[in-house]
């Protein structure tokens, strides 16, 4: 029996005999795929009742050490401890839930046509036997995905017809409701609102006040601050630093994670920057929404515009609008070189009048697994590779080489699987992609998530140089630094229409950060 | 109520189910006399169990397919005819078990095949589909004639009730019986997200090979089907069945990718496909062009069958 009833079991108040074994030990673990030795020297401890933060560059191994934990790969050497017990061979995905292990994964693992109920307590049940009675179930879904939510969810809708946030909360609640010792989250705040995750936080101490251990993995380095009593670094696979929370400044972790002495330079922003150029991309009138006030947005070549706001007010729409995906009520226009105007109605006018977009979903809308980095490159841009009707791939190559150099990818080789790069990497990829159709309009959603510092470093510079040299950029972002950094102007997204316009003086922290929430609600 | 009826997946089989129906009983008012109905029943069960047999392993996702199950169905008619029937076995009450447990048995080989050993479905059920013909025209190699037994009936009525409708009774209380099990919904679950499932703690593969045998199961209850129509080992015309099959479940909103759908739609599909070949015949259209219009209103059937139902929710943030 998991559990019993819907109210939160009482904790052991006794110490049990184990009690001097950390909850969760993990020492020297390793795991190879192939020649890439994803995992070298893993080590690092949870105690019950505290949050670890585990922190490293994409490819650091993080991951994998998760996908080990998971049982989803075993560890070809070392041990993984749970209660001084080395599970190490014997974890599997479906063993590793009575190890008192959950894990969320960065992916939003939800089955899209099922109901949120069954997505909630996905796993739980055997292949014939039902471990949990449905009343108990609803009761314990309902009022963990409340307290994620902040209102009471519709437990029998389909998840697919739920915002990303709110799926990704189907997925922490299918962890929570289980009622784990040790709960995994491996970036599973990425793809949560602001209001989501803070809920989520409150959550969090709540249980690991209770005793829960938390193995919290993040680039956020202010979630990282706002949860973590200590830090574990990872870098190339081996644990280099475990620190407590106070000598976990983000400089400091910067500097364990990257290996060097230097701090992430801040991208110069506003200031040292030309004043942008003329207009090139006129938005007028857009309506989002049936009911919602239109407003008009002009963009200027050289200038970083950025697009903010809590998850679902907006943003998204309108930069799906901007590039033709989703047209909106309202005119998009580009001004073209030669001083006329055309209307941006679908993809192909977008394409053809130099708009380039680089979608959110990496996995599904922007890479096609199955193809090397070179053809991934190459797609929107054979024509240039052809010569007398035959197609070179020699120089796609020779293209992409120059990209590798200006944007810093780290790649085996040109014609290696692009899911063998990281997600940063392969990020730099999609954007060398459309940067090689050459663009007088970059469009970016969310280009940053889940990608490590030392990628996120190199993409403000190429974005800055970009503008530098005259590019529109108009990008999306959910993190309030590198908006508040990188960017000329931030347009703040409220409730399906533009909220305020935000730059030089006024784009701080803390006007940005209001800004999200003004209006809605009070 | 209409509604929600017709946003079901199997929302077009039934109107074009519906529909066929009415057209054959303009086309040969006999076709709507209660006294025809069991042999018109039993003369569309085989085919429709078989239709049925194909959509669990189409469920369970991750490219799922077994077009093994026409073949499984003669191998079990040509057991039943060569070797069950005319030994003591030939009672119903031992002979129905043996025959579902056999395709229980092939189709968790299928399952194993496809999940365990990772060939790809199509493939591994490609082998089984020359093995199982292979084996059934070796058993029935002899044409070769039913002795008297209990299969009979159920190509005609027992008492007021059409035999064949206890054979559909097979699959039904099976499945309904699962439904009460996390079984069906933990099929839907793999099929709509075999890497969430996976994670989540379910046991993939074996969700995967039970669905197989389940369709083995209903592939095997064909077989007893078959035997009842024709009272004799037809060792390969199962080969034919599989195919129409696979076109009935998808004209039954059920699509190839899996998670969505149902065995309700199967069988309605099932059903318009037999329709259609009925009222092609009562029309009298040339056997030369049956094949054409048939594929022609199938192609278009499933094309339209994918836009009624399993449209895409998307969200509305």
């Amino acid at each position: 029996m998991i559990h019993a009833a819907a109210t939160p079991p009482a904790h052991d108040v006794t110490p049990s005999p184990t009690n001097a074994a950390p909850l969760l030990q993990v020492r020297d673990v390793a795991k190879a795929f192939g020649a890439t030795r994803a995992v070298r020297a893993a080590t690092f401890e949870l105690l019950a009742g505290e949050v670890v933060a585990l922190v490293g560059e994409n490819g650091s191994g993080k991951s994998t050490l998760v996908k080990l934990l998971g049982g989803v790969h075993r560890a070809d050497a070392g041990e993984i401890r749970v209660d001084g017990a080395d599970l190490s061979t014997r974890l599997a995905p479906h063993t590793t839930h009575a190890a008192g292990i959950a894990i969320v994964y960065q992916e939003v693992l939800v089955v899209p046509p099922r109901s949120v109920l069954d997505n909630v307590w996905l796993g739980a049940d055997g292949l014939l036997r039902e471990r949990i009675p449905t009343t108990v179930k609803r009761a314990e879904a309902t009022a963990t995905l409340t307290a994620l939510l902040g209102s009471p969810p519709n437990l029998d809708a389909p998840a697919e017809t739920l915002s990303l946030s709110e799926r990704q909360a189907c997925c922490i609640a299918r962890a929570l409701v289980r009622r784990p010792r040790i709960l995994v989250l491996d970036e599973a705040t990425s793809a949560l609102d602001v209001a989501t995750r803070d809920r989520l936080f409150a959550l969090l101490s709540s249980a690991v006040a209770d005793g829960m251990g938390v193995l919290f993995i993040s680039h956020r380095m202010d979630e990282v601050a706002a949860i973590a009593d200590r830090v574990t670094v990872l870098r190339s696979g081996e644990t280099v630093a475990s620190l407590a929370r106070e000598e976990a400044s983000t400089d400091v972790l910067v500097r364990h994670m990257t290996g060097s002495g230097h701090l992430v330079e801040r991208p110069a922003a506003g200031s040292g920057r030309p004043a942008p150029g003329r207009v090139v991309l006129r938005a007028r009138s857009i309506a989002l929404r049936p009911g919602c006030a239109p407003f008009d947005v002009d963009v200027r070549a050289g200038e970083l515009l950025g697009l903010a706001g809590l998850e679902g007010h907006g943003q998204d729409d309108f930069i799906k609008a901007l590039c033709g995906l989703a047209p909106a009520r309202g005119a998009v226009t580009v001004e073209q070189d030669d001083g006329g105007t055309a209307g941006i109605a679908g993809p192909r006018e977008a394409a053809r009048h130099g708009i380039a977009y680089l979608p959110r979903e990496r996995k599904t809308e922007a890479i096609f697994p199955t193809l090397s980095v070179r053809e991934n490159f190459g797609l929107p841009t054979l024509g240039l590779d052809g010569r007398l009707g035959c197609f070179r791939a020699r120089r796609t190559a020779a293209r992409l080489a120059a990209f590798v150099e200006r944007l810093s990818i780290r790649l085996a080789g040109a014609e290696a699987p692009i899911t063998s790069l990281s997600g940063g990497n392969q990020q730099k990829v999609l954007l060398a992609r459309w940067l090689a159709t050459r663009p007088r309009i970059l469009l970016l959603n969310d280009p940053t998530r889940g990608i490590d510092l030392a990628a996120k470093r190199d993409l403000y510079r190429v974005l800055t140089e970009l503008a530098d040299d005259g590019l529109a950029v108009v990008m999306l972002s959910t993190e309030v630094d590198e908006l508040v950094e990188l960017m000329d102007r931030v347009l703040v997204f409220r409730d399906g229409t533009l909220g305020a316009t935000l730059a030089g003086e006024s784009l701080g922290r803390q006007r940005l950060v209001s800004a999200y929430f003004d209006g809605s609600g009070s | 109520m209409t509604r929600r009826l017709l946003a079901r997946p199997y929302a077009f089989a039934l109107v074009l189910g519906l529909a066929l129906l009415a057209a054959n009983v303009i086309a040969e008012p006999s076709f709507g006399r209660p006294s025809n109905w069991p042999e018109e029943l039993a003369a569309m069960t085989p085919f429709a169990l078989v239709a049925l047999a194909s959509t669990p392993a189409i469920l369970s996702g991750g490219g799922g397919l077994d077009i093994s199950v026409g073949p499984l169905m003669s191998l079990a008619n040509v057991v039943l005819v060569v070797w069950l029937l005319p030994s003591r076995l030939g009672s119903a009450a031992v002979a129905v078990p043996l025959v579902l447990l056999l395709g229980a048995a092939a189709g968790a080989l299928n399952g194993t095949l496809a999940t365990v050993l990772r060939f790809q479905p199509v493939l591994a059920t490609l082998c089984m589909l020359f093995v199982f013909s292979g084996l059934a025209e070796a058993i029935g190699d002899q044409p070769t004639s039913a002795p008297p037994n209990f299969t009979t009936h159920l190509a005609h009525s027992l008492g007021p009730v059409p035999g064949a409708l206890l054979l559909l009774v097979i699959p039904a209380a099976v499945w309904l019986g699962l439904r009460r099990t996390p079984f069906v919904r933990t099929l839907y679950l793999v099929g709509g997200d075999d890497i969430a499932a996976l994670t989540a703690g379910v046991r993939v593969h074996r969700v995967r090979i039970a669905a197989y045998a389940l369709g083995g199961v209903f592939a095997a209850t064909a077989g007893i089907a078959l035997t009842a129509l024709v009272q004799a080992a037809s060792p390969d015309v199962g080969l034919r069945y599989t195919l129409i099959a696979l076109a009935a479940v998808s004209l039954g909103g059920t699509p190839l990718g899996g998670g969505r759908g149902g065995l309700l739609g199967s069988f309605l599909g099932a059903a318009s496909i037999y329709l259609l070949q009925t009222l092609l015949g009562a029309l009298d259209v040339t056997s030369t062009w049956l094949q054409l219009i048939y594929g022609a209103l199938l192609a278009s059937g499933a094309i339209l069958s994918a836009q009624v139902g399993a449209r895409p929710r998307r969200s509305r943030a």
